[in-house]
């Protein structure tokens, strides 16, 4: 439905400005035309065609409800924050501003993986992870007087290293 | 499946206190969807790549035990087509979680015939399998839990990321995505009201305490699921080195204590509880689950403390489960109603406990 018609208390042009100013404790009521408006100062906004304010609206919404989306499986950032749940392995870099501090706060601050590898598909933890971390284990071990457990992480260690002088000893004919 | 005990529930070493122990792993497979968000034909072709990888038995899982000549195979107990009834057994079991009894996607469980290997597919993850041991036997099923993973991981392609590990659809569990616990019996340190101590101290430690049937659920019977929460940051070994031999023999050695000061101090009033629970079981003709499973709890105390010598501990473990409704149903399949089932528990122990 459209607003009833007000001219401008200035002039007899239409009002887009609707104010009312309480002046000296009476109640006045201030009708303007864009031009009179503008001249006292009171900032009309510019004319937005209405499907895209709806459109630019819709998109706020649909920001604030969902957030980002991963782009391999569609899982939305508010589905992860429902559930607590990932949709595929791409949503870890999809997410990672979230993700990342979420795993560090749940795992004691750690952020690198230093167990196991799957052998099949290539996968690898960086050596020098793995390296720092056995020859701390390595360490404890030896404080606490785990002499077995020392000589495993001592044997594991050792093959890590890359082998000096390849095929000088032990070379089978 | 048949309600009859268990084989993970034979008592072993330290079996006064712990009644099992098990490692758990989770993993998924790279290229899908994880189980959340995969459509139910994503589900299926998950299921049959797992289910062609883990062969037909315990061998192509390098599971087979040095004292059997011919592999046990592998049964796969398809969920959406197994009766309510049944599932509940495999839940009341420790086989497979409530929320993975309760779903009917695309789902199935493999398990071997002594029960002590498991993998529910298409869990929370693709592939979340088990060892499950008898008492104190942490390091024996680590060593298997890892033989199946390299058995698996050398057949399926699993998600991994440099940094963060093995990718499961929790972010907290990446890394390790292990899980090595014990089922402890810690009725003494309730007794003598240390059990809050002993939960903070977990917490300090980043322990998950659970109650009997894990996540979600209460400490009936003074049972708890103690298990690590970090998997990230640290290697297997270490994992199962801060359950296997530290926490656990701290929570023997607590425990045993905490009887050993209520033998010593408060005799009679050990004595009192453990007879009218004794006579409770031994007489009751209707009997509720918690009511069961709280005075095979107080019973099993006075046992391990050896004021009840014509009680074995084995019976008691294997009525803690064959007390739960499932397994009553089972053995009995006319049980129809609350009241019905209250009397199947209350002559089940009965005849187990010569009342």
């Amino acid at each position: 439905m459209a607003a009833p018609f007000r001219p401008c208390d200035r002039c007899a042009k239409p009002a887009v400005v609707h104010n009312t100013v309480i002046v000296n404790g009476k109640v006045t009521e201030l009708h303007l035309c864009e031009e009179h408006a503008a001249a006292a100062g009171i900032v009309v906004p510019a004319a937005v065609p209405i499907n895209a304010l709806l459109g630019q609206l819709a998109q706020v919404g649909a920001a604030r409800s969902a957030g980002p989306a991963c782009t391999q499986c569609g899982q939305t950032f508010a589905d992860f924050k429902n559930t607590g749940l990932l949709g595929c392995p791409a949503c870890y870099e999809a997410f990672a501003a979230t993700v990342s501090p979420t795993i560090a706060r749940s795992q004691g601050g750690a952020t690198q993986h230093v167990g196991r590898a799957p052998a099949r598909n290539g996968a690898e933890v960086p050596r020098s992870a793995l390296l720092a971390k056995l020859n701390r284990e390595l360490d404890e071990a030896l404080a606490t007087e785990q002499y077995e457990r020392a000589a495993r992480l001592r044997d594991r260690i050792r093959d890590m290293r890359p082998r000096a002088g390849g095929a000088e000893e032990g070379t089978p004919q | 499946m048949s309600g009859s005990a268990p084989e993970p529930l034979r008592p072993t070493d330290d079996s006064d206190v712990v009644m099992s122990c098990r490692v758990r792993l989770a993993r998924n497979l790279a290229g899908f969807p994880f189980v959340g968000r995969a459509t139910h034909p994503q589900r299926r072709e998950v299921l049959e790549s797992v289910r062609a990888a883990a062969g037909t038995d315990e061998a192509s899982l390098g599971l087979q035990a040095s004292d059997r000549a011919v592999p046990s195979p592998l049964a796969w107990v398809d969920m959406p087509s197994l009766p309510r009834r049944d599932r509940q057994l495999l839940f009341e079991r420790h086989l497979v979680s409530k929320q993975f009894a309760e779903g009917d996607s695309p789902r199935a469980v493999a398990i071997t015939p002594d029960e002590r290997f498991s993998m529910m597919v298409n869990e929370e993850d693709h592939v979340r399998l088990q060892v499950l041991r008898p008492g104190n036997a942490l390091r024996d099923a680590f060593a298997s839990a890892l033989r199946v993973d390299d058995a698996l991981g050398g057949r399926l392609d699993f998600a991994f990321h440099p940094r963060w590990g093995y990718l499961t659809a929790c972010p907290t569990n990446v890394g390790c995505g292990i899980r090595v616990g014990v089922m402890v019996h810690l009725r003494a340190l309730r007794v003598t009201n240390e059990i809050e101590k002993v939960k903070r101290a977990a917490k300090e430690l980043h322990l998950a305490v659970r109650g009997f049937h894990g996540e979600g659920t209460d400490a009936t019977g003074d049972w708890f699921q103690v298990s690590n929460q970090r998997t990230l940051g640290v290697t297997e070994e270490e994992v199962l080195e801060s359950i296997a031999g530290r926490i656990m023999p701290a929570l023997v050695t607590w425990e045993r204590e905490a009887r050993r000061v209520l033998l010593d101090r408060q005799r009679l009033l050990l004595e009192d509880r453990v007879f009218r629970g004794l006579a409770l079981l031994r007489s009751a003709r209707l009997l509720g689950l918690d009511e069961a499973v709280k005075q095979l709890s107080t019973v099993r105390l006075g046992v391990c403390v050896g004021l009840v010598p014509d009680v074995a501990l084995e019976t008691l473990n294997r009525l803690t489960i064959q007390a739960q409704p499932a397994h009553l149903r089972a053995a009995d399949p006319s049980i129809d109603g609350d009241d019905d089932e209250r009397a199947a528990r209350a002559r089940a122990v009965r005849a187990a406990l010569g009342g």
